[in-house]
């Protein structure tokens, strides 16, 4: 999918192989969103973000036995599953950083998140937690080509 | 999150005027609490809160495995002099901790020894964190030369002497204890932490004040005192304690930097949870590693994914604050010796000392005396009211007489 990772054997081969991926995979959004309608995301694919093209929705997984209602729990491990979408419908571009921060006390948290591609322009990020009480930002950078989009919310934890 | 309120909204503003409209005598005019207030409070509840047996460790809740942990917990002979044992400074008349400013094993430590009532609830164990979970914590002092400086030897040895531990050790695990069983030490280490596991502190004055708000019940609740309350505000309020010391055990389980001094006579430095991140990362006994009974490796998400940061030097953990009357002195170093003067340290802290990227949220309170005597009250009210109760005798073992 990301035609970064891909070894590089020329520039001239690198653009053209971009293209190729670029028309296929908007082929296959246009088909895949059009025949799943992921998108645009459903009440239940939790809260949607928009910047430009690109339109986010996100929505806390619980992986904590403990934990049952759809809230962000305090000071425990969590999930993300975030879905994107453009105008096409599912969006072929990649959800390259998820993570989230206190503005204002100047810290982040204390756990690295890891980003795992579900397909149909889901995502599942791993690894979160809101380890306070207060306002947390969620930031998310999503990749197409070479343009990455910077998309926060603003969470209350309590 | 914040989604769920408004029904709950209405009532608890309704019930917050009422407790104070009911009980004019035992609240001596405190404010009453207002609808997000008492959202907060009933988030430090209920208690005892619920708990699932540890995955990570195959004998949590054994019979066998509680009743041999029991015994080596207060076992000297685990230690090389036959002097020292567990409840030598984890002592059951303290909350499990020795009052000590740090604790003394065959050598002199540096940091203050904590409770070990409600210990199943923790995430990280040690002061940094230098363990993600309760059996590796109770495998370090035996090996640790300056607490018990023990070894497999000398314990499969202690085990094989008694008929009654060398049968509870068979129960548990299988097989007979060997001290060339490289897995004897981790084995004994998870009975011990079994035992500890059923370590639950009784309900305090303030869980029956948070049950009796949920309750609507406002002659129970009218029953905690006045100056508990005004000191709970503050708690929440201004002093803005139940940003890191949340939830039924008042601790989210995380690190800070309080601005306590780190330094150790006489040149030494305490590097707190940056210490804690590399000993744990550099430990076989890590969740990580093979010794943890979880397959799935769904316990061990913390130590997978943990971000060390520079801030971590001199941060602590955050610890419970349930049980405080029996466990002074306070702090990893042991330096405050009563609560007043803890609150006096929040009181007065002194910025200068924060790191530079430190918490915002903590600026000097500046409390009056009886705001600081009313914080301390609230804190009281946190322990027992009565003399904790025994441990719980362990469930009884067929044919381990
Ligand atoms: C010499 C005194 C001493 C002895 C003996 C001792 N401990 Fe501790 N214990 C401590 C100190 C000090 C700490 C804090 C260590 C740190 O911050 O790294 C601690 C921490 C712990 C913790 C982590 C608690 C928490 O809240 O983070 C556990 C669990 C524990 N000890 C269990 C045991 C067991 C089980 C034994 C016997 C096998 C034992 N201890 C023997 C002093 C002692
Ligand atoms: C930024 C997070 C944070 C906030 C806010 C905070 N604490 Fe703490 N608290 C800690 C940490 C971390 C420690 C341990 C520090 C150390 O040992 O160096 C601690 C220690 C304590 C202790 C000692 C407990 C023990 O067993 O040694 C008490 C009591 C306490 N805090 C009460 C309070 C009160 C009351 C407030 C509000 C005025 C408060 N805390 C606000 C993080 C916090």
């Amino acid at each position: 999918m990301n035609p970064g990772s891909q070894p590089i054997k020329s520039r001239r081969w690198r653009y053209g192989d971009f293209l190729r991926r670029a028309l296929f995979l908007t082929a296959l959004g246009a088909i895949t969103g059009a025949a799943n309608a992921a998108c645009p995301p459903a009440t239940t694919d939790g809260t949607t973000i928009t910047r430009g093209e690109i339109t986010l929705a996100w929505r806390p997984l619980q992986v904590d036995a403990f934990l049952k209602s759809g809230r962000i729990p305090m000071a425990r491990h969590f999930a993300l599953e975030v879905q994107l979408c453009d105008k096409n419908g599912v969006s072929t571009a990649q959800l390259v950083k998820a993570d989230a921060s206190m503005p204002a006390h100047k810290h982040g948290m204390n756990y690295r998140p890891t980003i795992k591609p579900l397909g149909n322009g889901r995502f599942r990020v791993d690894g979160m937690m809101f380890h306070m009480a207060g306002q947390w930002q969620l930031a998310f950078e999503v990749q197409a080509g070479k343009e990455i989009t910077r998309l926060t919310h603003d969470v209350q934890a309590d | 999150m914040t989604f769920r309120r408004t029904e709950h909204h209405r009532s608890r503003r309704v019930l917050a005027t009422l407790l104070f409209l009911v009980a004019p005598a035992a609240a001596a005019e405190p404010d009453g609490f207002s609808a997000s207030e008492l959202e907060r409070i009933a988030s430090h509840g209920p208690w005892p809160t619920e708990w699932l047996r540890d995955a990570g460790n195959r004998v949590s809740a054994n019979p066998a495995a509680i009743h041999l942990g029991q015994r080596l917990f207060f076992e000297p002979r685990l230690s090389a002099n036959g002097r020292v044992a567990c409840a030598t400074c984890h002592d059951p008349a303290r909350g499990f901790q020795d009052g000590r400013t740090t604790a003394r094993g065959l050598v002199d430590g540096t940091r203050n020894t904590p409770g070990l009532l409600n210990v199943r609830h923790q995430r990280w164990f040690g002061w940094d964190g230098g363990h993600d979970n309760l059996w590796s914590a109770s495998l370090r002092p035996i090996l640790d030369r300056g607490e018990m400086s023990g070894s497999a030897a000398r314990t499969a040895t202690l085990l094989r002497g008694s008929a009654t531990l060398a049968c509870q050790y068979r129960k548990a695990f299988g097989k007979a204890p060997a001290a060339t069983d490289p897995e004897l030490l981790v084995n004994v280490a998870k009975a011990i932490a079994a035992w500890q596991e059923t370590l639950v502190s009784p309900p305090t004055p303030f869980d029956r004040f948070r049950d009796a708000l949920e309750r609507k019940d406002l002659a129970a609740a009218a029953l905690y005192p006045a100056a508990a309350q005004r000191g709970l505000k503050i708690f929440l309020g201004r002093g803005q304690c139940s940003t890191c010391h949340a939830g039924p055990l008042f601790t989210n389980g995380e690190f800070g930097d309080i601005g306590v001094p780190f330094f150790i006579k006489p040149t030494g430095v305490d590097p707190g949870r940056q210490g804690g991140v590399k000993r744990l990362l550099a430990s076989p006994y890590n969740l990580l590693g093979t010794h943890n009974d979880d397959a799935t490796r769904r316990n061990a998400t913390g130590t997978q994914y943990l971000r060390p940061e520079h801030r971590n030097f001199g941060e602590f953990k955050v610890p419970t604050l349930r049980n405080l009357t029996l466990t002074a002195p306070y702090m990893h170093n042991g330096t405050l010796a009563t609560l007043r003067d803890v609150v006096r340290h929040y009181s007065e802290l002194d910025e200068d000392r924060l790191h530079a990227d430190g918490e915002r949220i903590l600026k000097p309170l500046n409390l009056s005396e009886a705001e600081s005597a009313d914080l301390v009250a609230f804190l009281e009210s946190l322990s027992p009211d009565a003399a904790p109760p025994a441990p719980a005798k362990p469930p009884a073992v067929a044919a381990c007489r």
